[in-house]
């Protein structure tokens, strides 16, 4: 390899390792035995699927979590991280997926955000506009950005709202940097100015951990790439030996697939749904169709815009252009319009969106047809606990009764409540959004075969997932979505399904 | 040990459920053991009288806040049906008219709240306080701050509204009671009132369980400006006469109460009963420190910190209040 005059870090020192580190909740060991190790000067790319363990293991650099197991090496010491403040202290920031910046504060404000630098003015302590001013201008200088340092952040686009984040960490001169899926919310000419900066970070010296989805950028800035699966640390790649075919063959490694498989379905040509050219916030001129008893995946990575076709089609999400038939007819999306044409939506987050965490599961299940419970406005309470009964047992939701309340119910349990609400009326075509994220694997095979006999019973499914295998075993056909477009469809039985898939969800374009 | 340890969950949970109605006692026993006049038959009437108005509207913004939502205007409501219902009254000696007038108006504030909180999106503390500095505003324009008097004969139905009596029992406490069975029967056993919980337990899930959010949450605001002008109505006739600013103690008080009501059974969330209960503490208060002649200041001080007394207590048991602005 050759050295490039500009690289002043010819001699790379190991500045972070990590000696079989885990974490267990609740006796689940989320991540098992990472052995990782940064160099300074390094850019480190960390990828794995959704689940894999990233998130915990950089949650354990910065402090958040203290780790079950293992030990931690800066600079050959070792140190056990207490929380952020000391894992800041020693030099490792984190740039978050999500900006925070407050709006209404100047750019170097928001640099020094709860970290003000002071002195003392007639024997008080105030902030030292002057200081903070010409550092701010500083650590922009070293991004090699030209920005007024007392504009304000709501006047920022989205790549300055991301290098003001940026900002806000190197002001503290770090030794590692650990980047969270920082090109999430960007557009491509963005995303490759923020890539140049942060090659622009390693040659400063500063060793670097990047967490990505997107395939392209792992090849274009990696210097080594650790692959996550299942909570463990499949391999540690030289840049030399990475490719995109081979990363993510590690990352789907030599999967079973040993789940619920949907076998022996005729598609029928009966159109139920039909979208047109939809452009939303998120979404880009997405077309697609579904049929009477099919069920068409939807695949994404998370951010991708899964949920949002979802919330555009029940009406959540503003319609900017393009159409939607329901049946032959138009339709102009409404949560109420939807349901009295039949549409149900199993949303993605469970509490946040799902439950009402203060009702009995007997109230959450007949929520949404609470008029079929109802004669002229007056409930039946009879039926009502008939019915719920019935989904208790056939749904075998555990439960000490119809008048426990949802809050104290696991996982699993709540979302097949969730289904329950739905399933007791006549829906024609049901939309699940990553119907088995965070629930037990009983609880999964048991969703897997209903949604299976749904779409035998003549119900049109979209199937929403970033999980491939469910995806793969169940769907009848796969539309993969990536920023927001349609980025292919694919035959889950075809050879290689899996691999091209997985390389369509990470937004890599074979040649 | 495990036996005192089962006793002493009951007792948390028995406190949790039933600790406001108990205190509610505590306070009915202190003030009969301390007023001479408090615990008579003539007081208990005068008592149940007193508070039927605040009952009523108590029970509006208890929708309301069932919903998540929040009141602020319905003060200064109760001023506007007054003269309203006043001026309708004085010129057509009609009193079905002037009632219409008077339910009409209060629906009308209803809408007009419900319609900038639920439908246009403005936070609830804002959009239904700039409503009522604007409803201040047109009863001082129309009265110039003045009373009204009913200095001409008026239908006799009027002054037997809120000073008759159904053999012992007067009427507004009749009224009340009715309201209340109403209040519990609409938010227990209808399909409205199990959305406007299912609203005020989370928005969000209840849209997308294809609840119409914003519709239901209008409806509370007409109920609680319904609920608004029936007691003004009552407030009126035991007057006799039509003041601008009777009503305002009201927005306190209700709000007071249905806090209250929040801490009752133990559910987190207002209710029909609860809040009769609330309406009952807060009108012994006044009444009862009016009998030991304490001055009006300290009622205020008294109430403020039995409110703060009763959320407190019923946080350290352990029940999470939900309550939005």
């Amino acid at each position: 390899m050759v050295i490039k005059a500009e690289e002043p870090n010819q001699i790379r020192k190991k500045i972070l390792d990590t000696e079989t580190v885990g974490k267990e909740f609740n006796g689940v060991w989320v991540l098992r035995d990472i052995d990782f190790e940064l160099n300074s000067g390094d850019i480190h790319t960390l990828v794995g699927e959704n689940g894999a363990g990233k998130s915990t293991f950089i949650k354990i650099l910065s402090g958040v979590h203290q780790p079950s197991s293992g030990r931690t090496k800066i600079n050959g010491q070792y140190v056990s991280f207490e929380n952020v403040r000391h894992s800041e202290s020693l030099g490792i920031r984190t740039v978050h997926q999500e900006i925070n910046l407050v709006p209404f504060f100047t750019v170097y404000q928001n640099i020094f955000i709860g970290e003000e630098e002071k002195k003392r003015f007639a024997g008080i302590s105030i902030t030292d506009d002057k200081s903070m001013r010409r550092k701010a201008k500083g650590v922009l200088e070293q991004l090699g950005i030209e920005l007024d340092v007392n504009k304000p952040a709501h006047l920022l686009d989205a790549s300055l709202e991301r290098i003001v984040q940026i900002g806000k960490v190197l002001v503290h001169n770090p030794k590692v940097l650990i980047f969270d899926e920082p090109t999430t919310s960007l557009g491509e000419e963005e995303r490759s100015r923020l890539l140049e900066i942060i090659k622009g970070l390693k040659t400063q010296g500063m060793g670097i951990i990047y967490i990505t989805h997107n395939i392209e950028e792992v090849m274009e800035i990696s210097d080594r790439v650790t692959v996550f699966k299942d909570g463990r640390k499949i391999a540690t790649l030289p840049r030399e030996e990475i490719s995109p075919e081979k990363i993510v063959a590690m990352m789907l490694g030599h999967k079973t697939f040993n789940i619920y498989k949907r076998e022996n379905f005729s598609r029928s040509e009966d159109v139920c749904l039909e979208v047109e050219e939809l452009y939303t916030d998120k979404l880009k001129n997405m077309s697609f169709s579904l049929c009477k008893g099919e069920i068409l995946g939807i695949a994404g990575v998370v951010g991708a815009g899964k949920s949002e076709i979802a919330k555009a089609i029940f009406g959540l999400d503003k319609i900017h252009r393009g159409k939607i038939h329901l049946f032959g007819e138009n339709y102009a999306p409404s949560p109420q319009k939807a349901l009295v044409k039949g549409i149900a939506l199993v949303p993605e987050e469970r509490q946040a969106q799902g439950l009402i965490p203060n009702f009995s599961v007997m109230k959450n299940i007949t929520l949404t047809y609470l008029d079929v419970f109802s004669r002229s406005g007056v409930l039946d309470k009879e039926k009502e606990i008939n019915v719920t009964n019935r989904y208790i047992d056939l749904m075998s939701i555990k439960t000490t009764g119809h008048s426990q309340f949802v809050k104290y119910l696991s996982g699993g349990n709540q979302q097949k409540v969730v289904l329950s609400r739905w399933l007791n009326g006549d829906f024609k075509i049901g939309i699940f959004d990553e119907p088995t994220k965070g629930i037990d694997v009983k609880a999964k095979e048991d969703i897997y075969a209903l949604i299976d006999q749904l779409a035998r019973k003549g119900k049109a499914i979209l199937f929403l997932s970033s999980y491939l295998p469910e995806l793969i075993n169940l769907c009848d056909r796969i539309l993969v979505v990536h920023r927001g477009m349609i980025a292919g469809e694919f035959d889950p039985k075809a050879e290689n399904a899996k691999e091209m898939i997985m390389h369509a969800m990470l937004g890599w374009r074979a040649a | 040990m495990e036996g005192l340890a089962t006793i002493r969950r009951i007792d948390k949970n028995f406190l949790r459920k039933y600790g406001t109605v108990l205190g509610a006692f505590v306070i009915f026993i202190v003030f009969s053991l301390t007023a001479n006049n408090f615990f008579t038959t003539s007081n208990l009437f005068l008592l149940l009288r007193q508070m039927s108005m605040l009952t009523i509207i108590s029970l509006g913004f208890t929708f309301v806040m069932a919903a998540g939502g929040f009141d602020m205007s319905i003060g200064n409501t109760t001023g506007l049906v007054n003269i309203l219902f006043a001026i309708v009254l004085l010129n057509t000696n009609s009193f079905l008219l002037a009632l219409s007038a008077a339910l009409l108006t209060g629906m009308l504030i209803g809408v007009i709240n419900g319609t900038l909180v639920a439908r246009i999106g403005l936070p609830d503390f804002i959009g239904t306080f700039a409503v009522g500095s604007i409803v201040y505003g047109v009863k001082m324009l129309i009265t110039k701050g003045n009373p009204i008097f009913f200095d001409k004969d008026v239908p006799e139905i009027f002054p037997f509204i809120g000073q008759g009596y159904v053999g012992p029992v007067p009427f507004p406490v009749i009224l009340m009671f009715l309201l209340v069975a109403l209040s519990v029967f609409l938010l227990t056993k209808t399909s409205l009132g199990r959305r406007i919980y299912a609203i005020g337990g989370n928005s969000v899930a209840s849209l997308y369980a294809g609840i119409n959010i914003t519709r239901y949450r209008l409806i509370t605001f007409v109920i609680s400006g319904l609920s608004v002008s029936i007691a003004a109505v009552i407030l009126t006739s035991r007057l006799g006469s039509a003041q601008p600013l009777a009503g305002e103690v009201f927005l306190l008080d209700a709000i007071s109460v249905v806090f209250l009501s929040t801490t009752m059974f133990g559910e987190g969330e207002p209710t029909g009963s609860g809040t009769f209960v609330g309406a009952l503490i807060i009108s012994m208060l006044n009444n009862g420190l009016i009998m030991l002649n304490v001055p009006y200041y300290f009622q205020y001080i008294t109430k403020g910190l039995v409110v703060i007394f009763a959320v407190v207590l019923s946080v350290l048991l352990g029940q999470k209040l939900r309550v939005k602005f």
